[in-house]
């Protein structure tokens, strides 16, 4: 389009040139001397102008180009800012508790070269508590290699209610514990979609286990689906819970974003399931108040685009 | 594959699957099961979450180290969301709970059979480009 209006520019420019000049020409044959040399001259000055205003076009088009990738590189610096840092927060923590239980050790070995039977307790606290703090490392970086490998969707045809059914059976029964009720408002000749099934069972799961955290006890999580416009299906996910802020629900999709406390939550889960969502081809977004629950709705086409990332 | 603890449901299935025409194995452990899997070639397993020794989960983070295109459907008594989620981020194909209709487990195991087909695929056309 850019190329098109500049062309278009050029053109008049051009034009305009050629028009005096055949305007000299014309006036050069019925002798009109003074005139002519009028028209020369403004064909002359139409023609460098021209010159002039090209250049400057694709000088200012050249900045442009500049500046955008400048931009470009900048956010993809501030996101891997972001990413770092929360990477680094989400290990430091329990290295530090690594730390401080190790140095509790020799400080316990110190004491006596055979532990008592108390330092003996206290040592195998300590080494639990390692071992604890270790795994939590382990399933930080498991789940960030899985975030960053971005494993390629297998497309199949699948039947979502069937889909979100098994994985709302799954939650049910603690859901039950909890007297969170799961009702159910599935479009029954819902197109089979083709989607890549594992993939969208980790997503739904992830959606009703975050959805029953939030309610934590009595209230109920509604799940719909329904055909909509432009050949793409409707997921919705809706929970009466505590609901999200304005300031976090910016944030909600980023990688390390949780507002659980330290150790219970990596934060990726939603980013992990928004970067399949996107893969599949479709959208996913959510609206919420404070004190009002939240609603998760996912958007997918029944036929993804072949080719697409 | 099966693999279930509970001997009476293994040699269930294994029958009614039969009874199907599908060719499965019974086995009662995830360490045998990681040992057949070295010397015969399987499809699609099916696994129990819960067992003694080796858990379902365990399992199958090393079967996907060992056989990343094998498909693996995972069976549960118990409703966890817990080890669901951390069933499908290792892999599984699918999480049914028990006690699973024979039909509807017919249709999982023919996804997954059919995945690991697309996924084969996929892998020789990757390879001749």
């Amino acid at each position: 389009m850019r190329e098109f209006q500049y062309f278009a520019r050029n053109l008049y420019w051009y034009s305009a040139t050629i028009l005096t000049a055949g305007l000299f020409a014309a006036l050069w044959l019925i002798q009109e001397t003074a005139f002519a040399a009028a028209a020369l001259g403004i064909t002359f000055l139409s023609f460098v102008s021209n010159r002039a205003l090209t250049r400057r076009v694709e000088k200012a088009s050249e900045q442009k180009r500049h500046l955008d990738q400048q931009l470009i590189q900048s956010q993809k610096l501030a996101a891997i800012g972001e990413l770092s840092s929360g990477i680094a927060h989400e290990i430091n923590n329990p290295l530090a508790i690594i730390g401080q239980e190790t140095e509790w050790i020799w400080h316990l070995l110190k004491k006596d070269s055979l532990p008592s039977p108390e330092a003996d307790q206290e040592l195998r606290g300590s080494l639990q508590e390692i071992v604890r703090q270790v795994d939590r490392c382990k399933e930080i970086t498991h789940k960030l290699l899985d975030f960053a490998r971005k494993k390629e969707p297998l497309i199949q045809k699948a039947d979502l209610n069937k889909l979100i059914e098994d994985m709302a059976r799954l939650v049910e029964k603690e859901a039950t514990q909890n007297k969170i009720r799961i009702v159910r408002d599935y479009q029954q000749d819902l197109p089979r979609v083709e989607t890549d099934p594992p993939l969208l069972r980790q997503v739904v799961l992830n959606l009703l286990n975050n959805a029953a955290h939030a309610v934590e006890k009595d209230g109920t999580i509604t799940i719909s689906t329904q055909e909509s416009a432009n050949n793409t299906v409707e997921l919705v996910f809706r929970d009466t819970g505590c609901g999200i802020s304005k300031e976090h629900l910016d944030k909600i999709f980023d990688p390390f974003f949780t507002t659980k406390p330290t150790g219970k939550g990596t934060g990726l889960g939603l980013s992990i399931s928004h970067g399949i969502i996107t893969r599949l081809g479709g959208r996913i977004s959510v609206v919420s108040e404070v004190g009002k629950g939240a609603t998760f709705t996912i958007e997918l086409p029944v036929k993804p685009l072949r080719g697409e990332p | 594959m099966i693999v279930d603890d509970e001997l009476d449901f293994l040699e269930t299935i294994v029958k009614r699957l039969k009874r199907r025409k599908v060719d499965a194995t019974g086995i009662d452990s995830g360490t045998k099961a990681l040992e057949l899997l070295e010397q015969e070639h399987f499809d699609v397993v099916i696994l129990d979450v819960r067992m003694p020794g080796m858990d379902g989960i365990e399992t199958l983070k090393e079967m996907k180290k060992k056989r990343p295109l094998l498909e693996v459907i995972m069976l549960t008594g118990h409703a966890s969301i817990e080890s669901g989620m951390q069933g499908m981020q290792y892999g599984a194909f699918d999480y049914v709970m028990k006690p699973a209709d024979i039909d509807d487990l017919l249709e999982k195991i023919q996804g997954a059979y059919e995945r690991k087909a697309l996924h084969e695929e996929k892998v020789r056309e990757t390879k001749v480009i």
